[in-house]
């Protein structure tokens, strides 16, 4: 009757012992610093990598994009359809759909993948905000003034629509942190390897340090862009301290 | 000169013109000021001149030429724009927005940042303090100052002002029109401007196009013979039953010819020379005299008597001038 319970604690013991190193509380310091420059510090740079990479290109689509939709009204509903549409699809299924319907090998392709398309509905939405937000009287003396329509866009309108860009991207960054943690279940790497393996291993140190490090990740990175938001719009900080 | 031959606009979708067959020529100089209620097309047409709309028909000649001959845009550059609301650039300086027109016309820095202070001075606002703010930490008035220097910054010898001081308080629009005057005395430039403020044209305008409903042309003249001579019933409601009052506000008491000064002159009004006859007028009949002893001549002595016999016969007389022409 003893041995009734014992099993699952000898199994567990057993998967500790081949996976997990002894372990002496919560977190094991020691372990953290012998592998901090071999395996946390690159898990943290992939993960920067891998955001930066997929919303430099969610950027990349989304600014004319936006442009094109502010312009030409009727295509801004479809794209925002199916941006929509992409945004909305669980973060497990999208890669899953990656994988298994589409082909995708796994790796950081499909992750990749993911990320802009997770980005596109946010960013896309801020640019078309961003240039409504433009005053028409505005424009209208810029073109009375003599401005072409390109020196109108890049001198008057994407200026003053930038700050609402990068009102989206910080979203579009912060949503991208969380989501390619759990990229990592499709080989993208990062701070998801850490927790994934952590789990896999009952190694606390482990998924606690990759937890730990998204979410700091995640607020640093907010936080900076908010400080860029208002660095990007100095006449309206004056002009509020003015009043 | 400015010259409108024909010009019709017709938008897309509509049946209806908003401006119709308008003919008429602005001379070198002149402010020319569009009027009338709204949807008269008054803006419409002010805006075909730079064609930031084009005309459905006819066309528009700059000193003799098409307006069409050269790029929109080239054409803008040359032509100064000042709107309602500004239109002020919120992300540049008041310098930077001064220094536009400047900058798309390649000129060095040098050159800008002096025209920019200049034009500041010339405007009433001092350019060491205002040069680097942004346009929100101005006054409305202020930032009308800026948009009219704006308008003005590469020199164009045509101006388009589309009621450049609406959006301020009835004083400060007061003293930017008097200032305005004042400036446009010593650049003289052909403007062309908008507002729907029968008062602001007749205080503004060289000549004022009173425009109709579907933009028709109604009348196109000098204030004074607008207000003397009401060419239809449109006009003649659209300048108000006050139209002899207003008429008296376009003239001074020392273009009057005035009685001589006899007897006892102790008991009458003084009248500054400079005041206008409105002005006179309301002097006299408030004070309860039936004339009054002008003033003036630089040391404020004695030039004569002006009676209320004088203006009402100033009024009457241009009646029956016109009485008898028409007959």
């Amino acid at each position: 009757m003893d041995s009734s319970e014992d099993p699952p604690t000898a199994i567990l013991a057993l998967f500790q012992s081949e996976f997990a190193p002894e372990q002496k509380g919560l977190i094991d310091w020691g372990w953290l610093s012998d592998h901090l420059t071999s395996d946390i510090l690159p898990a943290l740079w992939e993960h920067i990598i891998l955001c930066a990479v997929s919303v430099g290109i969610a950027v990349v689509i989304s600014v004319p994009l936006g442009i094109l939709c502010a312009r030409y009204r009727r295509l801004y509903p479809p794209v925002t359809a199916i941006t929509g549409f992409f945004y909305t699809i669980p973060s497990f299924s999208m890669f899953t759909i990656l994988l298994f319907v589409i082909g995708f090998s796994v790796g950081k392709t499909p992750a990749i993948i993911a990320l802009v398309l997770y980005s596109l509905l946010v960013l896309i939405r801020n640019v078309v905000t961003g240039l409504d937000s433009v005053p028409p009287e505005t424009k209208d003396a810029a073109r009375g003034m003599g401005l072409t329509d390109r020196q109108i866009l890049l001198r008057v309108e994407l200026p003053l629509a930038l700050p609402v860009i990068v009102a989206g991207m910080r979203i579009a960054i912060v949503t991208v942190i969380g989501i390619a943690v759990i990229g990592a279940y499709i080989g993208a790497g990062g701070l998801g390897e850490l927790i994934f393996d952590g789990i896999t291993r009952d190694f606390p140190t482990l998924y606690l340090t990759g937890a730990v490090l998204s979410t700091l990740l995640a607020v640093t990175i907010d936080l900076l862009l908010v400080r860029t938001e208002r660095l990007l719009s100095p006449w309206a900080r004056r002009a509020r301290g003015a009043n | 000169m400015i010259e409108f031959k024909g010009v019709s606009k017709t938008y897309s979708g509509s049946k209806e013109p908003v401006v119709k067959d308008l003919s008429f020529e602005i001379p070198d100089g002149d402010i020319c000021v569009l009027v009338g209620p709204s949807g008269c097309g008054k803006t419409t047409s002010m805006r075909m001149v730079n064609r930031l709309i084009e005309p459905t028909n006819g066309e528009i000649l700059i000193d003799g030429q098409k307006n069409t001959s050269m790029s929109g845009t080239q054409l803008r550059r040359k032509i100064g724009y000042a709107i309602q609301q500004t239109g002020l650039f919120p992300h540049r300086t008041i310098g930077e927005n001064v220094g536009t027109v400047p900058g798309l016309l390649g000129w060095d820095k040098e050159r800008t940042t002096k025209r920019v202070n200049d034009l500041l001075d010339m405007v009433g606002l001092a350019p060491d303090q205002y040069r680097d703010r942004y346009p929100a930490e101005l006054s409305g008035g202020q930032q009308q100052r800026v948009g009219v220097a704006r308008a003005l910054a590469a020199d164009p010898p045509i101006m388009l002002m589309d009621e450049p001081f609406g959006a301020v308080d009835p004083i400060t629009r007061e003293s930017l029109q008097q200032e305005f005057l004042r400036i446009q005395e010593d650049i003289k430039k052909t403007i062309v401007f908008v507002t729907h403020d029968i008062d602001e044209a007749i205080k503004m305008g060289d000549k004022i196009a009173i425009l109709k409903e579907g933009g028709v042309l109604a009348q196109y003249d000098t204030p004074e013979n607008i207000l003397a001579d009401p060419g239809s019933d449109f006009v003649s409601s659209f300048v108000g039953t006050d139209r002899v009052l207003k008429r008296l506000s376009l003239l001074q008491v020392r273009d009057m010819d005035l009685d001589p000064v006899n007897g006892n002159s102790d008991n009458l009004p003084q009248i500054d020379e400079r005041l206008t006859l409105r002005d006179a007028l309301s002097e006299i009949i408030g004070t309860g005299a039936d004339k009054g002893l002008v003033v003036g001549g630089g040391n404020g002595s004695p030039q004569g008597t002006l009676s209320i016999e004088a203006i009402r016969a100033l009024s009457n007389r241009e009646t029956t001038d016109r009485e008898t022409t028409g007959g």
